[in-house]
């Protein structure tokens, strides 16, 4: 039989275990003798020498303190700077360095030149942070402040100036939406990321390529590890690690070419983007009213925030990607591709324009009530005929033309590197369906070819479909950010390659027509887009004014004399040169009137300087 | 089937359970004071701390439910499973590029160091329950309890979890003397550790490892690394005085001054808050405990339960031994947490089940195996 362990405990060794047993007690005597021995221990360090460590405990804190890097600076494409540093001077207070906190706080109101009761505010907001974090008591001090405050150090235990680097805007707010802001992390923020690099009270990217390239731009805190006494007067310095830079980016942007934009569009609200044709670069991105960068710098008062939203010239969006609005004519341009890739005209069709085109007993109107009489897509697109696009559009039926819309990258984020972009609109019957629950009218159709309706566009989707119609039809991604510089690899600029999102289907021949069409609304007498017209360079392009409300009582008005939030949006979409295109411009004024006199004017004097530049 | 003897439940050993209930409040109490003013992500440390307690009590349910001489018929098996997966962590070492202490099993790590604990306290219980040490070892005798603690110990040596390999080696020294060991077994041992400790320092440990060491006895000399855990720690130690600073009042922890005080410091924290008073209550709770574990041992009607408690005792007594001394700047920082009262969840659930099995033998000492 197999032997089970089991069963050998029966017989059991009684000898043997009684033996274990006295052993136990010889165990038991060594762990008695062990505990007394720590107890020996612990009397010697807590009874004997309590006087010493509490000396110790109150007199030789070593203190961390954090040395906050400078944030990398932001450059234009030729490494022109636009955002960088400067030393800033805050005031931070150990409180519980201070024997008599409510001196320290009479005193620093004095010497600070602030009211007390902001001063106890800032306390109070501090009370619920570990003790070991001081409370920040004022910011950005000036120079004179800061030597009364060296000069008083004795009557002010626990105070300590922090040098800290503080976001310079060298052109004050230009590109300021792309750009971005910083402001102080949220307990949401905090929560989010999970790298617990940031403490309550940072700076953090708030907007723009700030937020977005927050963790290439912000570098790495050091720390200096310091020996105070009991006023927290530092003793001695014990060790420092060095805080590491953040890495400089360098935008697309071209800064004389930005600033210019911004130039012409002040005092109107507005946006104007300028893409290389070539690589999606973005040399130009304005929004009209800029933000007052400033004022966010380490939070904006409520007050202001609800100014901001209330102002009708919107300046905390940015246009470019926020901003929707009906393309209106520009939008012929998707509907004459479609037209022709799906073969329901060629250049050669006439379709007659007496200033109206009916359908099921209605009049839909051409801007031109006179009609244009018998015309062909070349002078369609010059003198922007709706009746025209009205057949073509009646021809091809809403789904087709919501393909070659969709195909066109409208209706989808661009995917530039920006948050909170909108994606806009293309109408088709499934999404009525969806959203209005209704049926499609075949009226909407006609609207809808000449980019009125229910069609919501950014700007920046339509230059970057002005780009793509201009060179071979390839829809690239648009861009701010050419390249990284890594501070650590000296000079040495990491460079993004420009990245093709996809080639819009349609053939070279179609898009070479279209080109023509648009080349002739700028330089034909009677086209509407002569305002953009260069002696030097053949410009290509497109005016729209889009309806926002037509009224029936401001029917015939001029401009000036209908309110402003009635007026039209002014669209103008440009390429050039005409030959070899290098760039797409294009330029939404809101409520500006009519895109031929509002728009395309902005768009000469940033082609103006672009060739200017370039020939410099 | 398990047929349920109603002696069990008399027999049931509420004392121990008592001090674990006494000692888990403190340990609770103390990390709520040791990090409730730190920035927290996530679930505060004393409540997680409380969920392993609480995982801690299911886990002794379940090893009472069953006889604990059943441990002696899967002694082997169960060291051979810690063993693939310790060699499981070696081999991940060596393709990884990087070491690793734990197993990731989707909710918890499952930390394989900590299992060879228990299952080399119940392989030397049942290898020396089954040989008759009466008349003591001899070195021949011995190589085979040798091998089994030594493949262990090289395990986890090379992690390196320089702590819990000389833990290994600690309950392996204290089961060994016990059952009786010839004076001279134990002068040739003796001789053996003693030459290997120069060729250890020069070879096997590591330039940090050294320098904790290096810096016990000159801990002024290096504020700022080593010796400046030890440093804070007898400052917020001493600061306490006899009567301590009072709850939630502690300085030298809350200021972040003391690393690792919830962990391996955790008593600092403590003796700072409630000073010499508090932390000898203290003391007499814990080795209290720790004594009544060898009383259970003592109570035990076979060989196997005799030395199954006995390695467990020994297990929570050398780790807060070295705990406390190391806290106390006796010993240099190995990375040691108190059982029961720092904070960490493998080293807690361990204790945890160890602490089950002693119950399981308290419980079965009238009842003979069936």
């Amino acid at each position: 039989m197999k032997k089970n362990p089991l069963t050998d405990l029966r017989h059991v060794d009684e000898e043997e275990l009684a033996l274990l047993k006295k052993r136990i007690e010889t165990a038991t005597a060594f762990i008695i003798i062990m505990a007394a021995l720590l107890l020996t221990r612990l009397w010697y360090l807590q009874v004997l020498k309590h006087e010493e460590y509490s000396q110790r405990a109150q007199n030789n804190l070593i203190r961390v303190r954090e040395i906050t890097p400078p944030r990398g600076r932001i450059t234009d494409q030729q490494g022109r700077i636009i955002v960088t540093n400067r030393p800033c001077f805050n005031v931070l207070w150990y409180k519980e360095d201070a024997s008599q906190p409510d001196l320290v706080i009479k005193n620093l109101s004095v010497l600070l030149d602030l009211d007390i009761t902001a001063i106890l505010e800032r306390v109070r907001q501090a009370s619920d942070q570990p003790n070991y974090i001081p409370i920040l008591l004022a910011e950005d001090i000036d120079r004179p402040t800061l030597i009364a405050i060296e000069n008083n150090r004795f009557f002010l235990p626990g105070v300590v100036i922090k040098t800290v680097p503080r976001r310079q805007y060298l052109h004050d707010n230009l590109a300021s939406h792309l750009i971005g802001y910083l402001g102080q992390i949220t307990k949401g923020e905090l929560k989010e990321r999970k790298d617990n690099y940031y403490k309550g009270g940072d700076l953090i990217g708030k907007r723009g390529i700030e937020r977005i390239f927050n963790d290439q731009l912000r570098g790495e805190k050091g720390e200096r590890y310091l020996e105070v006494d009991s006023r927290g007067f530092v003793q001695r310095r014990l060790k420092v690690k060095k805080a590491l830079p953040g890495n400089d980016l360098r935008l697309t942007i071209d800064l004389e070419l930005q600033s210019e934009a911004e130039k012409s569009l002040r005092g109107k609200a507005g946006a104007v983007c300028v893409m290389e044709v070539k690589t999606g670069n973005l040399l130009v991105m304005a929004s009209s009213p800029n933000m007052e960068i400033q004022e966010f710098t380490g939070g904006i008062s409520k007050d202001i925030w609800q100014e901001h939203l209330q102002n009708q010239l919107r300046p905390l969006i940015n246009k470019n990607i926020q901003g929707l609005y009906p393309p209106a004519s520009t939008y012929k341009i998707v509907t004459a591709v479609a037209g022709l890739s799906e073969k329901v005209i060629t250049p050669e069709t006439i379709f007659y324009c007496n200033g109206a085109m009916k359908l099921h007993g209605r009049k839909y109107h051409c801007w031109k009530r006179r009609g244009h009489g018998a015309i062909t897509l070349k002078r369609a697109l010059s003198e922007s005929c709706d009746v025209y696009f009205y057949q073509v559009g009646h021809k091809l039926g809403v789904k087709k033309i919501a393909r070659y819309a969709r195909l066109a990258g409208l209706g989808e984020k661009t995917g530039i590197e920006l948050a909170h972009e909108s994606s806009g609109l293309v109408p088709d019957p499934q999404w009525k369906k969806r959203v209005k629950n209704e049926k499609w009218q075949e009226g909407e159709t006609l609207s809808m070819s000449i980019g009125q309706g229910f069609n919501l566009v950014t700007p920046l989707q339509i230059c970057r479909m002005t780009a793509a119609v201009a060179d071979s039809g390839i829809l690239y991604r648009p861009r701010l950010v050419k390249g990284i510089q890594h501070l650590d690899a000296a000079d040495a600029i990491e460079e993004f390659p420009p990245k093709k999102d996809r080639a819009i289907p349609v053939s070279p021949h179609i898009l070479r027509l279209i080109r023509q069409g648009l080349i002739s609304a700028v330089n034909d007498k009677h086209g509407t887009g002569s305002e953009a017209k260069l002696e030097s360079v053949t410009v290509g392009g497109k005016t729209g004014t889009a309806q926002v409300i037509r009224l029936e009582k401001f029917e015939g008005y001029q401009e000036d004399n209908i309110p402003y939030k009635y007026r039209d949006h002014a669209w103008f979409t440009c390429f050039a040169p005409a030959k070899e295109p290098e760039i797409a411009v294009t330029v939404l004024v809101e409520h500006g009137g009519h895109g031929g006199s509002a728009a395309a004017p902005i768009a000469r004097k940033i082609l103006e300087s672009y060739f200017n530049i370039k020939e410099k | 089937m398990l047929r349920f003897d109603r002696r069990l439940l008399q027999n049931f050993d509420w004392v121990i359970v008592l001090f674990v209930l006494l000692i888990a409040a403190m340990s609770v109490m103390n990390l709520y004071s040791a990090v409730y003013q730190d920035q927290f992500r996530g679930t505060p440390l004393f409540l997680k701390q409380l969920y392993f307690f609480i995982m801690g009590f299911g886990v002794i349910a379940v090893i009472i439910s069953f006889d604990y001489r059943k441990f002696m018929n899967y002694d082997y098996t169960i060291y051979g499973i810690t063993i693939i997966l310790l060699l499981y962590l070696l081999l991940f070492g060596l393709l990884q590029a990087h070491t690793k202490r734990w197993i990731d099993l989707g909710p918890f790590n499952l930390q394989p160091s900590e299992v060879a604990k228990l299952s080399l306290i119940i392989i030397l219980a049942s290898y020396y329950s089954r040989h008759d040490t009466s008349l003591g070892l001899t070195l021949k005798e011995l190589s085979f309890p040798i091998l089994l603690t030594g493949i262990p110990f090289l395990l986890i040596l090379q992690q390196p979890d320089l702590g819990t390999a000389l833990l290994l080696i600690f309950i392996f020294a204290s089961m060994t003397i016990f059952v009786k060991l010839r004076w001279s077994t134990f002068i040739i041992l003796t001789t053996i550790a003693l030459s290997v400790i120069p060729i250890a320092w020069k070879f096997v440990l590591k330039p940090y490892q050294k320098e904790r060491i290096e810096s016990l006895f000159s801990p002024d000399k290096d504020l700022m690394s080593t010796g400046y855990q030890i440093f804070q720690s007898k400052i917020a130690m001493g600061s306490g005085g006899l009567l301590g600073k009072g709850y939630l009042r502690g300085t030298q922890g809350h200021l972040n001054f003391l690393p690792e005080k919830h962990t391996d410091f955790a008593f600092a924290v403590w003796a700072e808050e409630f000073g010499f008073l508090g932390s000898s209550l203290f003391f007499a709770i814990y080795f209290t405990m720790i004594l009544w574990g060898l009383k259970i041992s003592s109570t035990s009607r076979d060989k196997f339960g005799t030395l199954l408690c006995l390695g467990i005792v020994s297990l929570i007594f050398w780790q807060s031994l070295i705990n406390m001394a190391m806290v106390m700047g006796m010993l240099p920082v190995v990375g040691m947490p108190l059982p029961l009262f720092s904070y960490g969840g493998s080293s807690l659930l361990t204790t945890m089940a160890g602490i089950g099995i002693m119950i399981s033998v308290r419980m079965r000492r009238y009842q003979m195996s069936r």
